[in-house]
């Protein structure tokens, strides 16, 4: 039966009902469809991690420690002048970051926050285009995790 | 005498109010201040000593205000407080003060240091020994009404962000409604899922509610930098706003100076008393815990410790109702030592964070923060101040420590009863 996921309380529901490995791998697949968002390389080399059902705690760990000091060299300051195309690369930062935090760590669960924190990404980049594009990143979301649910 | 010296002298001589010239009579050189705060704890540099910070201001009032120093300053017996050193001072007014004011909490004769490290830098700023980031951000606040130069736009397109999330719209400009949310630009920017947060909560407890498309910016750099003016200005802002849309109460956010400025200095700033509330979300959030109109489910099973920003708890009074909030959620709740009105600054407040210059004596004082982490161990921390939120976790980078820090209002969302996680049709 071909998986349909077509809003957020399935979708969350689909996530909840993932174990820690399978929420790492798809929380890494929704990180890669806004990684052009993301000047900062070492998210890249993160996500690679992330994304490797092979990886060992050893490097998930070192790869953690990357995502998190990536994301906060990318955050704006508070008092400083905000750019939202800079904030786009923080929200993939913090996605990645979230993609690789531990079940447990964050209330939310880590692939919700990966997907949450992508579609900001998303919509600082349409605060800098003026677009309404934002909210098209949920519905590649959903495709993305009913393709994942079925493979 | 430059005309910027001449200003700076003259905002001090009027800062100087009868409690600042009892609080620098009463001052027995005891030094306890100095053990009070974290830039001198963790730097042992005397020069840190909170009342030490004071001194050009001391000066001005020993020589104008004293009867033995005006004497000395007649026969040029004193010496007159220069250009060069409130160019020293600049640092320790603004890169070494958070205003915490833990000092005053120790003071054996109670003279509030942080009050008067307020006063010198509307003294400092006069003469135009301010830092350059802090005057950016100011400027950004007058024209554009925000210090990180968010515009309505962003805030807008944030909230059709959180709607598509929540499934349900977020009230904006409604007329008497019972509470004005305030948010600041960190939330804005880097910390967006608090609306949303906010949203489902207040859509859970069945709480009317709104946002101000003209107001809706908590912070107030006027304050942190030292012009009253500029202080005034913002905080009138918000009571335009609120007094237009005829609200009830108005609702300060997850920040800590934000809250400082619109409950406790706002009415003395624009000369008369408001026509609404100010409440912490934190306030909001227990009274509706206590009317029974907050209940969630399940708790967070690791060791989660609570941060108490300093303008909410110690110089706000609100500390027990964080720990009545994190008893809802946290199964393992565990106490900082020398935490609630004691508990030692994240080291970014009072613009220290806005400071790029100060970023390494903040990160040398936030050992002062370490200590009390190690004392514990905890898995998380939560905290209700964005700034201290950020901190934390840059602190905890920069000292190899491996934990999350969370927000108190994200994390009670989280754990709502009947969570409507989503309603969103796509």
């Amino acid at each position: 039966m071909i998986t349909r996921i077509s809003n957020d309380t399935e979708f969350r529901a689909a996530l909840d009902g993932l174990d820690p490995v399978r929420q790492r791998l798809v929380a890494a697949r929704f990180v890669e469809n806004v990684i052009a968002l993301c000047a900062d390389e070492r998210i890249a080399r993160v996500l690679r991690v992330a994304g490797n059902s092979e990886a060992s705690e050893d490097e998930l760990a070192e790869a953690l420690k990357t995502a998190r000091a990536t994301t906060f060299d990318c955050h704006t300051r508070c008092g400083s002048e905000g750019d939202w195309s800079e904030q786009e690369g923080y929200f993939v930062a913090r996605a990645a970051t979230a993609a690789l935090t531990p079940i447990g760590q964050m209330p939310s669960g880590p692939a919700w926050q990966a997907a949450l924190s992508s579609r900001m990404a998303q919509t600082s980049r349409s605060i800098v285009t003026g677009d309404d594009t934002a909210g098209q990143e949920g519905t590649k979301q959903y495709r993305i995790l009913s393709e994942f649910l079925d493979s | 005498m430059s005309a910027s010296l001449e200003r700076g002298l003259n905002a001090f001589k009027e800062q100087i109010d009868a409690p600042v010239a009892a609080f620098f009579s009463s001052c027995v050189r005891c030094g306890l201040c100095a053990e009070a705060c974290l830039f001198y704890t963790e730097t042992d540099s005397p020069k840190y000593t909170p009342i030490h910070k004071l001194e050009p201001l001391r000066r001005v009032w020993q020589q104008e205000y004293t009867f033995w120093g005006r004497y000395a300053k007649l026969f040029g017996l004193s010496k007159p407080v220069t250009d060069e050193e409130l160019t020293d001072w600049e640092t320790l007014v603004y890169d070494s003060c958070t205003m915490c004011g833990r000092c005053s909490m120790v003071c054996p004769v109670g003279n509030d240091i942080a009050y008067m490290i307020r006063k010198m830098r509307e003294g400092m700023a006069a003469a135009g020994h301010a830092p350059p980031d802090l005057i950016g951000a100011t400027q950004r606040a007058v024209t554009i009404g925000s210090p990180m130069g968010v515009k309505l736009p962003a805030l807008q397109a944030q909230i059709r962000h959180a709607e598509a999330e929540l499934g349900f719209s977020i009230p904006v400009d409604v007329e008497s409604a019972d509470y004005m949310l305030l948010l600041s630009s960190m939330e804005i920017m880097n910390f967006p899922e608090f609306i949303s947060a906010i949203a489902r909560i207040f859509k859970h407890a069945n709480v009317s509610w709104t946002i101000s498309s003209e107001a809706f910016e908590a912070t107030n750099s006027g304050i942190q930098i030292g012009v009253s003016e500029i202080a005034a200005e913002l905080v009138n802002r918000i009571v335009t706003a609120a007094e237009k849309l005829r609200v009830k109460s108005v609702i300060s956010p997850e920040c800590g100076h934000a809250y400082m400025a619109i409950r406790w200095e706002g009415p003395n700033l624009i000369g008369r008393p408001y026509t609404f509330k100010v409440v912490h979300i934190l306030e909001l959030l227990d009274d509706l815990r206590a009317q029974g109109r907050l209940k969630t489910t399940g708790k967070e099973m690791q060791r989660l410790t609570y941060h108490d920003p300093c303008q909410v708890s110690r110089r706000g009074g609100v500390v027990q109702q964080p720990r009545n909030l994190m008893n809802m959620v946290a199964e393992n709740f565990v106490e900082m030592p020398e935490t609630g009105t004691m508990n030692w600054c994240c080291g970014a407040g009072g613009g220290v964070s806005s400071n790029e210059r100060a970023d390494d004596l903040r990160l040398k004082a936030f050992n002062r923060k370490k200590k009390q982490l190690d004392a514990i161990h905890p898995d998380a921390i939560v905290s209700a101040c964005s700034n201290c939120r950020i901190h934390l976790e840059d602190g905890l980078e920069e000292y190899g420590m491996d934990m999350p820090v969370l927000s108190l209002t994200e994390t009670i969302a989280e754990h709502l009863v009947d969570n409507e996680r989503s309603g969103s049709e796509e």
